[in-house]
Parts: C-alpha cells; structure tokens; sequence
C-alpha cells in the first residue's frame, strides 16, 4: 500500500471506531434502556474538549494563540481516562430531568435544547474552550516519544482504536445481558410497571445517563488525539441525529447493530458522497446529506422499526429437574411465598395495613374519598364496588402508583404515605394493573425473572461483576419461574414474547410476575378478567393457599362468584366512599349494597 | 433608563412575534399530541414563500397572507402524509419526536438546497420611527404587535365562543372521551393542524420581518424561545403560552441589554429547565 491509502484506511479505521463506540454508549442508553438522550453529542464534545485541555500545555505557551481553560500537559493516557470520567460527570446536571415524574419526550426535548445552547455558550464564550475557532495543535497521544506520521504509529493508533470498541462491546453486552440489563430492558418497556416492582427509575436512568455519557467522552478523546482539533461547529445538535440514525437503522437494543448502524451510517455515508462528483453551489451536497439522514430516520421508523438486526430473543432453558412436577402438585410445594415484612414475626392476625381516611383528587373530582379500612394477616380481601366507585385508584394509592391527597396508609407499624412506589415494592407491596401491563419485548420467563426482589446481579456493579456473580441465584429463581409456568399451563410459551400472547394468558403472565416478587401484601387489579373459568377457579385456589402461608392479598374483581368462594372480608366501595366491608354472605343481605353494585 | 426602554421594546416585539409562534406549537401539541419540532423549519418555509412573491413584486404584507396559507397547508401535509400514519400505529411519544426531528433536517436541508446557504431580506419600508412613551418603534414593528395582538384576540374567540374551539379544547382533555361525546376527532385535528399551522407561516413571516435577513436554519435558536414559552405556559395551553411569550420575549431582550446579546437565548434555555425540572405544567398548571 502507498503511504496515501495507509493514511486514508487508517483515518478510515478511526472515525469508524470512533462512531463504533459513541453508537455502542447510545444503543445502550437508548435501545436498551429507553433514555432517550438527543444531548448526546455534548458528551462526546466534553471528551474531545477534556482530552484536549488535558494534553495540551499551558495556553499561553504556543504565543497565546489560543485560549483555554486547563493546559494539564499530561502524559498519555490520562487525557483519555480524563475524557471518559468528564463525559460521565457532565451527565449528572441531566439527573433530575430522568426522574419518573417528567414524560419521556419531555425529558428528550430538554436534552436536545441543553445540546443548542452549550454548542451556543462555548462557541460565544471564548476564554473558556477559545470559542468558535476550537482548539488546535492538540497533541497526539504519545508524540513525544513516537512520531505520530510515521505508518507504524498510524496502525497503532488504529489497532488501539479497534481495542477501545472491543472492550465497549464487551462492557455494554455485560450490562445488557445481565440481571441488571433486564431491569433496563423492562423500564423500557414500561416504566411505571417497572416502578411498581421496585425498580428505582431515577437511579437506571441516572446510570445509564454517565454510562453513555463516559462511553460518548471516550469516543470523543480517540477521535481529537488522531484529528489534534476540536471545535463547535464538530458537534452541532444534528449531529446526535445522525448518531440516532445510525442505532435506529442498525437496530435499537442490539448492540452488533449499533455496530452495523455505525459503519452504514456515520462512516458509510459520508465516505460514500464524498466520491460523488461535486454539482451546484457549494453546500448542495451536505444539504442533500442532512435531507437523506432524515429520510432514512423516518422511514426506517415507518417500515421497519426494529432495524436491519432486531434485537434478538434471550431464549432461558429451563432445569429439567422441576419438571417432574405435575399440575396437581401445589404451590406449597415450591419455594415460593411471601418475603418477611418490615417487622415481622408477631401474630399471624396482625394488621398489616392500615388505611386512615385516604383521599384522592383528580381536577376537583375525589375519586377516592375518605376511605379507612384494615387489612389483616392471612386474609384475601375482595374489594367490589361499581365501575368508577374507586377500586383502581385506591390499588393505587396502596401502592404509592398515584400519590394520595389526604389520609394516611401505615403498613407493619410504618407510615408509608409519602414513600415512593418502587420503595414499597421492595418492603413487599406489589401490585399488578388492571389494563395489560406486561413487559412486551421480554420473554415470559424474563417477565417473570424480572420482578425477583434479591437478585444480586439487577445492580449495576453486579452487572459489571459478572454472570458469575450472578449466576446461582438465577439458577434458583429460573427453577421458580419453571414452576409456575408449569402449574398454571403456560411452559411452552416460556420463550415466547409476553407481546405475543393473548389475553387471558397475559393476565396469568403478570399474576405470575407479582408472585415471583414474593409479596408480603399482594394487590391485584381484576386478575381473573379474560381469564378462562377453570383457570381463574386454579388461580383463586392459589392465592387462597398463599393466604394460609401468611401473604396479605387484596383483589378487585368484578365477578361475584370469585367473591363467594374465595374473599373474606369483601369491601364495597361506591362513588369513591366505602359502603360497606363484611363477609360476602352478609353483603348481600344489605339493602344498601344490593342497591348500589348488585342490582345496578 | 434609555437602554432599558429601548430593550423593552425589543422585547416586546419579540414577545409579539413569540407569542404567535408559541400559541400556535402549543395548540398543535395540545389537540394533536405531536410534539412537532418541525414548526420552525415549517416556519422559515413559510417565510420563503413571502420572499418568493416579494421578489416577483407584490406587497409583502399580501405575502405574509399567502404565506399563512402556505404554512396550514405545509402543516396538514405534514401531519397527513407523515405524523398521522405513525400515530395511526401507536409509535410512542419518542418515536414521534425523532420522527419530528427527523422532518425538520428534511424541510430546513431540502429548503437549503433550494434556495443556497446565504441570507435573504425582503423589499419592504420599514416605515418612520415612532416615538411612544419612551419607547422608539418603526410603523412595520407596531403592525406587527398589532398583528399579534389581532391573532391573539381571534384565538381567544375561536377557544371560547365557537363550537369548533370548544371541540378542540374537549378533544386536547380528553381524546376518547369528546369521541364518545360525538365530536369529531378526525376533522377537530385536522382544522387545528390548518389553523396552528397558519399561526405557524405568520409567524415566519413576521420574525423574518423582525430579523431583517434569514436564511433556511434560521429558526433553530427561535424554536427554543418557543419551546420555552410553551412551558413556561404549561404545554397545551393558549393563554399560558402568551404569557409564557410576553415573558421570555422581554426576559431575553433585557438580559440582552444588561448582560451581552451573545447569551440573551441562555435565559430562555435556563427558564426551560427550571421549568421542565420543577413543573412540567407550567405556572399555570396543575401539580
């Protein structure tokens, strides 16, 4: 090869990896775990910018050209170290705006507005980054020591730059394919789900936020230690555009597309036009680029969503050794149950929750309204009431979904009224919801191991520890989730995308889920609703049985039936009050229930 | 004091051409629930199409007439051909809004590639100076206020007294809901896409008018006074975005006086993030 095809397979090489490792920290972000982040640039902008600083020498001492905060001189390579850390440190401003409250596209715009105005303030505010010129005769890493135009330095840096998105894949597809990289995948697909199984969405989200952050500051030290310049107009917000382009189009969630997205795109493209022969005014090329970018962005979206590589189906063998079991085996025969609540141990007929005139507006309309009621140990307590009398919404209110408006709610001693949803899954209060609420691009069995409470690989250092780390305990809970499935006839969908299923089976995936989370106090939001008679009569069984292990349940039915054989005590709520709490015998003595539910 | 009349009334000229801008992107948001980030491109498309018929020699005020229109239409289109099939299929939120961002490379590009990279004016007089309490406006920059305010008396007929209005505000509360109750939907949205996008095509023309010159990226800076007007107001809002306008035109004009015109848009970046932190429905909002 001539030493031209060298330097331009070489500089080849390192925008490609370069753009490898930003698509890599955003099929992370985005794909995996639904941040959508279109500030992303400005953390690849805060990596060149640190790596620059770092490496370069005191401003003033090439004649004070140029002006710049820092000049550390530092020895390779600390300037890359100190790009990845900035570029993660520069996420945590972001931190609030990705809590649960703030919608998703809310949280985008934001983001995207934050990219306009830091391109603005550093190209305006000259003394800080020397504004709108940039910075250049950035050092090469190692320069003075090796000679950076040599072709065994030019190889160097393009072996290390291909190690560098080595070890990004390897990091990332550790992440996603641990415990941890399941509870990302679930808040994806549904947050407040996700929240109501004691995932902390502020913290996933702030994680992943440095974590592609400090991946996009990487990207951004290799890319200005090879091009030695750095400068606004480098890192225009259309350029997340085109970093988005690239993990749509390769494939959301998979990061070999994010891989495949960032050769096509980033790279491909631009190589690509840059053969065709120059036509019209200058700039109609460029225009023609952005026009296409956007093109592609659409109608991939339109026709074809899930990218050239999907995100490919995790398929979980089950242990053989449960399947010896036969549906007429019990539940008490796994090892299955409730976790010990808060504190635990007194009495089998403590209260275990306790409603104090609990309220709840919405607009002027109390669709709660001063409802008290105790839950006692052991017991499944039906809760009826005519549509729109509250049901849901009290659910929600037990399960801090939905905050209240006044009252209190103590559960086991504590007051919990203020506590935050996912806190209170975790001291054992899950609920499931009334409208579908499975996680749809998880499989059955993901969905079930997803909402297990002590699974040391669902933290992120568990996660960077590794499968080993994790593995017994997966071991177990997939036994769990084997068993259930088992019992209530769905293993052959274990593989299957919970999305896929129908309705009724759906219903049984998210009653399964909640167990699986080994709930104290088990709230249910009309389980058996399109679920199949004889199953629902299995299901009624169970929970009956669970009850007699010590687990709390309370169920939203609509079908008096289930009431009859399987509640004692049943509430009546009617217009957000309660009328009426007794046994169901009882109830349907009393005028005044019969006028409200029964008859009406 | 002169510097800060002067910058007062800068600011209210922006707040005016704001204001017709941000009750437009929060109509459209609040009826249709696109968040549709291509209304500054749609904008500047709109401008162009005043400049093209100045250029041939009619007034530039009959431009900014048929540049509304252009502007309804652009946004219909929009709306039919691109953000309504993926409503259709249920994309979420997100998707909706990369698709939007990814509308608005298309519209701004494809409209450079048109008309090149430099900057137009267009032929108008700008009228004489007119001294009022302190405040030195030209006739062009008092029509404009005018103008908006003209708009903004329509909007608060159109939302209040007719039955399309009240059909829109029923269909922004509740979607399924003011279906059931026999409104429809189909033909509320796609008047509100015509109307918010008229709105939108005035509102280009008059801030190409205030600019002095502009080009086809023009509108990327303005889109986030919008943006943070809208907020501010609470998104969906029509009288929460005037006032959301009033106060990021004036805010960003003062600072402009008072600390450098470099950072005068910084303010408004800031009041959106204050505002998207603390409260997402603005001050007007509820909890």
């Amino acid at each position: 090869m001539s030493d031209a095809v060298v330097f331009y397979t070489v500089t080849l090489i390192v925008y490609g990896v370069v753009d490898v490792i930003a698509c890599l920290g955003l099929s992370q972000q985005f794909g995996v775990a639904g941040v959508t982040n279109f500030g992303f640039i400005i953390f690849q902008a805060a990596g060149a910018y640190t790596a620059s600083v770092l490496s370069l020498p005191s401003d003033h001492a090439n004649g004070g050209f140029q002006l710049y905060v820092g000049g550390l001189n530092l020895p390779f390579p600390l300037p890359w170290i100190g790009a990845a850390i900035v570029g993660g440190l520069v996420a945590l401003p972001f931190v609030f705006l990705v809590g649960k409250r703030l919608r998703g596209d809310y949280v985008a715009i934001g983001l995207l507005v934050a990219a306009v105005m830091a391109n603005l303030i550093v190209t305006n505010y000259r003394s800080f980054l020397n504004g709108a010129a940039g910075l250049s005769l950035v050092p090469s890493p190692l320069q003075s020591r090796l000679n950076p135009q040599s072709l065994r330095y030019q190889w160097g840096y393009a072996v290390v730059g291909i190690l560098l998105a080595l070890l990004t894949f390897w990091f990332c597809r550790r992440l996603t394919e641990s415990p941890y990289g399941r509870a990302l995948r679930a808040m994806r697909e549904n947050d407040l789900v996700a929240d109501s199984l004691g995932k902390n969405l502020r913290v996933l989200r702030a994680q992943m936020l440095v974590v592609g952050g400090a991946i996009a500051g990487l990207s951004g030290g290799v890319l200005v230690g090879f091009i030695n310049l750095w400068a606004p107009s480098a890192w225009g917000y259309a350029e997340t555009i085109v970093l988005f382009a690239a993990v749509i189009i390769g494939g959301a969630g998979n990061h070999l597309g994010a891989v495949l997205g960032a050769i096509l795109v980033p790279l491909g493209f631009e190589e690509a036009t840059r053969f065709v022969p120059a036509f019209g005014p200058p700039g109609l090329i460029p225009a023609f680029q952005w026009v296409a970018i956007g093109l592609l962005v659409v109608i991939f979206l339109r026709l074809r969503p899930q990218g050239i590589l999907p995100e490919r189906r995790r398929r979980l063998a089950t242990p053989a050794a449960v399947s010896g079991l036969t549906t007429g085996d019990s539940l008490a025969s796994l090892p299955l149950g409730r976790r010990p609540g808060p504190s635990h141990g007194r009495d089998r007929h403590d209260d275990v929750l306790e409603v104090r005139g609990v309220s709840r507006e919405f607009g002027g309309v109390r669709a709660v309204d001063d409802v008290s009621f105790v839950l006692k140990e052991g017991h499944l307590t039906g809760l009826i009431g005519p549509n729109g009398a509250g049901k849901s919404t009290t659910l929600a209110l037990l399960a801090g979904t939905v905050p209240v408006t006044g009252g209190r709610i103590v559960y086991r001693g504590q007051d919990i009224t203020t506590m935050p949803a996912y806190q209170r899954a975790r001291h054992g209060i899950i609920r499931t919801f009334q409208l579908a609420s499975e996680f749809k691009r998880l499989t059955v069995l993901e969905n079930l191991l997803s909402a297990v409470p002590d699974q040391p690989g669902e933290s992120f250092m568990g996660a960077v520890a590794g499968r080993r780390h994790w593995r017994a305990a997966e071991k177990v809970h997939l036994a769990d989730a084997a068993a259930l499935l088992e019992r209530f006839g769905l293993s052959a969908q274990s593989n299957a995308y919970a999305g896929e299923l129908s309705g009724g089976q759906r219903r049984l995936v998210e009653i399964m889920r909640a167990l699986m989370a080994r709930p104290d106090l088990l709230l249910l939001d009309e389980p058996m609703a399109g679920v199949h008679p004889e199953l629902a009569a299995l299901i009624g069984e169970e929970l009956l049985r669970l009850c007699s292990r010590g687990m709390t349940i309370v169920m939203v039915e609509h079908e008096l039936s289930y009431m009859d054989r399987f509640c004692d005590p049943v509430i009546v709520m009617s217009e957000g009050r309660v009328l009426a709490e007794g046994a169901m015998t009882d109830l349907r003595r009393r005028p005044e229930v019969v006028e409200a539910y029964l008859v009406g | 004091m002169e510097i800060f009349l002067a910058s007062f009334g800068f600011g209210l000229i922006t707040a005016a051409v704001l204001a017709i801008a941000a009750v437009g992107f929060t109509l459209q948001f609040g009826v249709t629930d696109v968040l549709n980030l291509a209304f500054g491109a749609v904008m500047i498309a709109a401008a162009y199409v005043a400049y093209w018929l100045n250029q041939a020699g009619l007034d530039i005020w009959l431009g900014l007439l048929v540049a509304s229109v252009a502007g309804a239409a652009l946004s219909w289109l929009l709306n039919t051909v691109v953000y309504a099939p993926f409503q259709r299929r249920h994309a979420s939120p997100i998707a909706l809004v990369i698709v939007a961002l990814g509308m608005t490379l298309i519209i701004e590009f494809g409209l450079q590639a048109i008309v090149g990279g430099t900057s137009v004016s267009y032929t108008m007089a700008s009228g004489r100076t007119v001294q009022a309490g302190g405040l030195q406006l030209t006739v062009v920059q008092l029509v404009i206020m005018a103008l908006a305010i003209a708009v903004m008396v329509c909007i608060h007929v159109l939302l209040t007294y007719t039955r399309l209005g009240k059909a829109m505000r029923a269909t922004a509360a509740n979607r399924p809901l003011a279906r059931t109750c026999g409104i429809r939907s189909g033909r509320v949205i796609n008047l509100t896409w015509l109307i918010s996008g008229a709105l939108c095509g005035c509102a280009g023309t008059v801030f190409a008018m205030n600019a002095g010159s502009f080009n086809a990226t023009s509108a990327d800076l303005f889109l986030i006074l919008i943006l943070a007007a809208v907020f501010l107001g609470g998104p969906g809002r029509a009288y929460g975005a005037m006032l959301g306008a009033i106060v990021i035109g004036l805010a960003t004009e003062i600072s402009a006086a008072y600390v450098t015109p470099s950072y005068k848009d910084v303010i408004a970046f800031l009041l959106l993030f204050v505002m998207l932190a603390w409260r997402p429905t603005g001050v007007l909002g509820a909890s």
